[in-house]
């Protein structure tokens, strides 16, 4: 009696490059790896998936809370050990930064050039209010003003939120499938090319 | 009507201020079922041979398994609960 045939499998072997890249740029994993077809449509569709997101929700979806000291300082020219973000999203954006360093730039942005530093509290970084304008120098809210970026909410910031996060969490299944991958490699028996 | 959008459309900025997609936000599940069908499929599939039409068919029971959620929420919040509830 015949058994019926197993699909063949290579042992999955650990590749931290293709981990690296894979965080670095989505897709990026796979085409190390020589998968190229496999690399661009996973970075085509992880990072359509991001910029849908920011598209739909504005920069508002990308939001970690997190402000880096020495920026903080160079803009008020106060030494402050902590900064409080009141509005920030950073359970969100634990997922949303498996997406990359594209993650960060943004929300680098968003702090730095988006939002307000309270004039009663410049321990405070906030988004501004409709009746606020930011000082293009020292960053701090300035009453009268026009607000930098519109708040996004109700379920435009929800759904905005959603595809940013859901992005980074499907490049983290990327990265672990680069990092840990089975399938033949350039140059490796059974490898099928580019188009794999 | 669209005299009203052209202040707020002229005001708007991509990728920078919200779209305003209040009405219409649950079209927007479509794009999201779609990119995670894309990756989901490029991650799984040992070929990719018949890549675009397991992306299509993934998409399609991702809406249709949202459609029938919704569906059953509508039912037990308008129709169950009215009928328990004796009105």
């Amino acid at each position: 009696m015949t058994q019926p045939q197993q699909p063949h499998h290579e042992p999955t072997r650990l590749s931290i490059p293709a981990l690296v890249l894979a965080w670095l740029l989505p897709g990026a994993g796979h085409f190390f790896l020589g998968q190229v077809r496999r690399g661009v449509l996973i970075g085509v569709g992880v990072l359509s998936l991001f910029f849908s997101g920011l598209f739909v929700g504005g920069i508002d979806v990308v939001d970690s809370g997190l402000v880096v000291s020495n920026t903080f300082r160079k803009v008020t020219g106060q030494t402050a050990t902590r900064q409080v973000t009141p509005d920030g999203d950073a359970i969100w954006f634990v997922g949303q930064a498996f997406t990359g360093p594209v993650a960060f730039v943004v929300d680098i942005v968003h702090q730095h050039r988006f939002k307000v530093i309270d004039p009663a509290e410049p321990r405070v970084l906030r988004s501004a209010r409709p009746d606020e304008g930011r000082d293009p120098v020292t960053g701090m809210a300035v009453i009268g003003g026009t607000p930098p970026v519109t708040k996004s909410l109700a379920r435009v910031n929800e759904i905005g939120t959603l595809f940013c996060t859901l992005a980074g969490l499907l490049n983290l299944i990327a990265m672990i499938d680069a990092g840990w991958n089975h399938r033949p490699r350039r140059g490796e028996p059974g490898y099928a090319g580019g188009a794999t | 009507m669209i005299p009203d959008l052209v202040p707020s459309l002229l005001a708007w900025r991509p990728f920078i201020d919200p779209l305003d997609a209040h009405g219409t936000w649950y079209l927007l599940l479509l794009p999201l079922v779609f990119f995670i069908s894309m990756v989901w499929k490029a991650v799984r599939l040992p070929s990719l041979e018949s890549y675009w039409r397991q992306v299509l068919l993934m998409t399609a029971q991702g809406i249709v398994g949202m459609v029938a959620l919704a569906l059953t929420s509508y039912l037990l919040v308008q129709v169950y609960v009215r009928i328990a509830s004796g009105g």
